[in-house]
């Protein structure tokens, strides 16, 4: 690994590989990727459902069918990887270091990085869901990949906590596979995944989805055999007296994913408590120099679609900085999120060049507008926490308006919820 | 009184709840809660006849890759998903596939076909 | 089937039984030890927040009762014997904390008595002096005690290397060996277990959350025993900057327990809290978390919901309530002879040492020969930790065994190398390999690793991924086959 390179990617899933690309199509000569995983695709080959592509290709594509199409365009593009390697450290130097079967320990010093660790899946522990402690308790994601890849099924009666978009999913492939869903359990009072994936996943098949519950106990000595579901109130506290018990033999978790910053902390990247990924600005720059972000490292994204666009702004910051040695700045204006939104991404805007933000709204409601200081406001019939809010903003109106400093994002409801 | 018969539209973030009105002969008269046109044209489908693409898996006997992902061709009618699945367990892939092969052809005479959807070159084969 | 003879039975591979057997094959002795689990130390071993070297404290440890002797003996003798085991100890240090002024003299008198016996001089930090050492101490607390002495050890690593070390030196272990009936006899124990008779002239009951259940059988509990539940929450290791100590508030009344304690690893703990409970009930229930994680932020307010990984419940085995909570059992049974109950309640892991020598002291005093096994080796090397090693160590790691390289757990740096060499070393199950190399224990809890560490396990132990379970028995994690149930649905076959 002596020879330079210039692009160094962290991650092979969708956002890895978009950035790679884009870093290549940018010009960067020698793009490397880093991927812990047997494969490049990330989570991509265990997701076997379709409806993906369908913003990116205008194509209703499965998992694989998605991931093959980036692999191959790397390929082309003579993009190179290390599989079965992991990156244990980096530095605010952009020092790599990352050990693999095959090569050994290395030591890497890329012209510029782009984080792709994806997320992970909240764990129980981090749920902290009471009782006893067996086996059979594991994340959607982790069941996913056993059913789909390992071909292994961890039981037969699945309760599921959390409306995620992967509980859901694993609902429906679980039930077609032959086992029985009990229910999908949603603390909220509205569910945590895509309307599509309520209709085609839950109601499809009958799937009762009990919103304001929570799970309460997991009951079980070796094996759970059964859980406690309350009805919450408006705290999210469980009422007492409406304890139920449903029997299963498994309980999946989809109660929320987390981006995968624990090398980015390594290199003193700052992050957002909210979104939980860096602070990047409109170039997906980090406080870093040369450490670039993209996709659900960066924030949980509902779409892969905006998962590789993102990466690829990315992949393409990382390319021209690689060249330069250093990238034009493009943090001048702050972007605050203000009323009912969680938070906006990027944080940083140039407000000068056309930009698009991504933000999540904290309440859903009917008849929304999405007012961007004074540079532009737009309604929306419904907003839901669960579906992103994406809104492009023209550098000519941020010039007009004469941004400076802050701009509050703010989204104000007139209908009911 | 037959039941009150809501489809959920799923053609936007919205998700109008679409309740169904017939008349004496039970035919659909219209529609309530429908924000738009193309929403009454999804619930019109939907009531017709409710297709799903499904996508599901099929064994490969290899080991290190036991499962080959599969889609149907187009979608298929919804009844016809629980027993698609069991051709799924009945089939095995012979290597090599390329994604878009046809793993089962007309499945369940649906006109459909069980595609892969990812490469699989065979126990050994270059992954 | 012939019975298996031995001439001293120990009941229960928890830290306890463990330790005897250890002390015990340093002599000539055929010893055996019989565990109902799957693995070592998973009984109220397990459980437990792995501060040792405590003794110090006089008001919960007064000179007079019998668990401050073994205390007391077993402080010097902790540091060396986790050094011989290649166990890791971390000397952290401890503040007793109070909230009031009003309760320094009780520390002053705490100070005072621990110097008088010649254990140690602990010095008192004033809040502004504690902010110093631990700058996210709550401003609600006015000062503390300081005992340099206390370190913390993980008590299933510690039990694991002395069973190790044990069977090197000639000790039979028997797993998943539940004893099921005992008949005292004249000369010898018949003991009936789930794997056939084992006769034994002494009998050593270290059997924990059951050693009275184990002593009812042969009529030889003399003692009745209460389980007291502790709850403990565990925090992501980016918060081990938290607190560098243990950190204890002073009981305001009994049962009023509230540590922040660093483990080996440099996660934190917190909050424990004291109940009489259902026997092997380890449940852990919202309500539980809530309260000791309000008494943590008590501690340190900066400890947040969003950093608890994991929870986990654990017992305390405390005498009865007429002789006291303070006492313990380490003798030969008042009614049958050659039969030694031990159990220590707390703290069970720092006192270990020191109960495994009263206990050879008390065997030999009643007839057992003790004479030295010349191969004894008190030295057992541990599984490497990559994610500790130097680039260098690194480095000739990998070269010696690639799988020192292909990194499984991510959260925390664990190596296919290192799992292996756990499968090797008596792991087999997917807990058992966590209690030995940590997979699956950081931050994301085996979401990434717990598939693959399944197909490693299954590789190793020549068995279907389909028989690999969690902690033994009916836990299996992967049961079926996908496409299993569509097959059995089917009717036609």
């Amino acid at each position: 690994m002596a020879e330079h390179i210039d692009v160094a990617v962290i991650g092979a899933g969708p956002a890895g590989l978009a950035a790679a690309i884009a870093a290549r199509e940018r010009g960067a000569e020698k793009v490397l990727i880093i991927e812990r995983a047997e494969q490049l695709g990330g989570l991509l080959p265990q997701c076997i459902h379709n409806g993906f592509g369908l913003l990116y290709f205008e194509q209703d594509m499965t998992g694989p069918e998605y991931e093959k199409a980036f692999i191959e365009k790397a390929r082309s593009l003579g993009v190179e990887a290390l599989l079965e390697t992991m990156v244990i450290d980096l530095d605010a130097e952009r020092g790599i270091t990352a050990v693999s079967s095959r090569h050994g320990y290395m030591k890497l010093k890329p012209g510029a990085v782009v984080l792709a660790m994806g997320c992970r899946e909240r764990s129980r522990g981090a749920a902290g869901i009471p009782g006893t402690r067996p086996a059979g308790v594991l994340t959607a994601g982790t069941c996913q990949r056993f059913v789909n890849i390992e071909g292994y099924m961890p039981g037969s009666r699945y309760v599921i906590v959390g409306s995620g978009d992967i509980g859901m999913i694993m609902a429906r492939r679980l039930t077609l596979e032959g086992a029985k869903v009990e229910a999908v359990v949603e603390i909220m009072p509205w569910p945590g995944g895509l309307i599509r994936n309520e209709v085609q996943c839950l109601h499809d098949f009958g799937i009762p989805l009990l919103l304001e519950h929570a799970v309460t106990f997991v009951h079980g000595e070796e094996r759970v055999e059964g859980v406690t579901v309350s009805k919450v109130d408006a705290e999210r506290r469980p009422v007492p007296g409406s304890e139920r018990f449903f029997p299963c033999d498994c309980l999946l978790l989809s109660v929320g994913l987390i981006p995968e910053n624990e090398l980015s902390r390594k290199a003193g990247v700052e992050l957002d408590p909210v979104t939980g990924g860096p602070v990047v600005d409109q170039n997906r720059q980090t406080s870093v120099p040369g450490i670039f972000a993209g996709g659900n490292v960066v924030q949980v994204h509902d779409l892969v679609d905006w998962v590789s666009w993102e990466a690829e702004a990315a992949g393409r910051s990382a390319a021209a900085y690689a060249d330069k040695g250093r990238l034009k700045v493009a943090s001048g204006v702050k972007v605050v999120p203000g009323k009912n939104i969680k938070y906006v991404v990027p944080q940083l805007i140039s407000g000068k060049d056309d930009v698009t933000l991504h933000m999540r709204v904290e309440r859903p409601g009917l008849k929304a507008t999405v007012k961007v200081g004074d540079v532009l406001w737009k309604r929306y019939r419904s907003v839901r926490p669960s579906e992103m809010v994406i809104l492009e903003v023209k550098g000519d109106a941020l010039r007009e308006a004469g941004v400076k400093g802050e701009l509050v994002v703010d989204c104000e409801i007139r209908g009911g919820d | 009184m037959a039941p009150r018969e809501t489809v959920i539209c799923i053609g936007c973030p919205l998700g109008c709840r679409v309740t169904v009105l017939r008349d004496r002969k039970g035919n659909v008269a219209g529609f309530k809660g429908a924000e738009c046109k193309q929403g009454q044209k999804y619930v019109l489908e939907e009531l017709k006849n409710p297709v799903r693409t499904l996508t599901a898996t099929v064994r490969t006997g290899d080991e290190s890759c036991p499962l080959l992902p599969v889609r149907t061709s187009r979608p298929v009618p919804k009844a016809l998903m629980k027993p698609i699945m069991r051709e799924t367990a009945r089939v095995k892939a012979a290597p090599p596939v390329k994604a878009g092969d046809v793993i089962l052809k007309n499945v369940l005479k649906t006109k459909a076909d069980l595609v892969a959807t990812a490469d699989w070159p065979g126990a050994g084969g270059e992954g | 089937m012939s019975a298996l003879e031995t001439e001293v039975l120990i009941i229960g591979a928890g830290v306890l039984g463990a330790a005897t057997a250890r002390e015990l094959s340093r002599y000539k002795v055929d010893v055996t030890v019989v565990e109902r689990n799957v693995d070592v130390g998973w009984g109220i071993t397990k459980a437990n927040v792995g501060v040792v070297c405590q003794g110090r404290d006089t008001l919960e440890f007064r000179p007079e009762y019998h668990r401050t002797r073994l205390l007391w003996r077993a402080l010097p003798l902790m540091e060396p014997l986790c050094r011989e085991l290649d166990v890791p100890f971390r000397k952290v240090g401890a503040y007793l904390l109070i909230r009031d002024q009003v309760l320094k003299e009780k520390l002053d008198k705490l100070a005072r008595r621990t110097e008088s016996l010649g254990l140690g001089s602990d010095k008192y930090y004033t809040y502004s002096e504690l902010k110093e050492v631990e700058p996210f101490i709550s401003p609600e607390i006015k000062g503390g005690l300081h005992d340099p002495e206390i370190a913390v050890v993980h008590p299933v690593y510690l039990t694991q290397a002395l069973v190790e070390n044990a069977v090197a030196n000639g000790v039979r272990l028997m797993l998943e060996t539940e004893v099921e009936g005992i008949e005292a006899g004249h000369t010898e124990f018949r003991v009936r277990t789930s794997r056939g008779e084992i006769r034994a002239r002494y009998v050593v009951n270290a059997a924990g959350e059951w050693v009275d259940k184990i002593a009812a059988m042969v009529n030889a509990d003399d003692f009745v025993l209460f389980p007291i539940k502790g709850y403990v929450g565990v925090l992501d290791r980016n918060c081990s900057e938290l607190a560098k100590s243990l950190l204890a508030v002073l009981p305001e009344e009994p049962g009023d327990m509230n540590i922040v304690v660093p483990t080996v690893e440099g996660n934190l703990l917190f909050g424990i809290q004291l109940q009489i409970n259902r026997r092997h009930d380890r449940s852990t229930t919202g309500h539980m978390a809530r309260k000791a994680l309000a008494n943590a932020r008590k501690l340190i307010p900066e400890i947040s919901e969003k950093d608890v990984i994991n929870s986990f419940c654990g017992f305390l085995m405390f005498r009865n309530f007429e002789i006291g909570w303070h006492e313990c059992e380490v003798a030969m049974s008042a009614r049958v002879p050659r039969f030694l109950n031990m159990t220590i309640g707390y703290p069970g892991v720092s006192a270990s040492p020191g109960a495994a020598l009263e206990a050879l002291e008390i065997l030999e005093r009643d007839g057992l020969k003790l004479v030295p096994n010349p191969k004894f080796n008190p030295y057992r090397k541990d599984i490497p930790d990559f994610s500790m090693l130097s680039e260098k160590e690194r480095k000739a790691l990998i070269k010696k065994d690639p799988r020192y390289g292909h990194v499984v757990c991510r959260c925390e740096t664990v190596t296919e190398g290192e799992i292996v060499e756990a499968v090797k070393r008596g792991a087999t199950t997917l807990d058992g390999v966590k209690f030995r190399v940590r997979p699956g224990t950081g931050r994301c809890q085996g979401g990434f690793c717990g598939p693959r560490v399944t197909r490693i396990i299954a590789r190793e132990l020549g068995i279907p991924e389909t028989e690999v379970t969690k902690a033994g028995g009916a836990s299996r994690q992967v049961p079926l086959r996908t496409k299993q149930l569509l097959e059995e649905g089917d009717g036609d076959g």
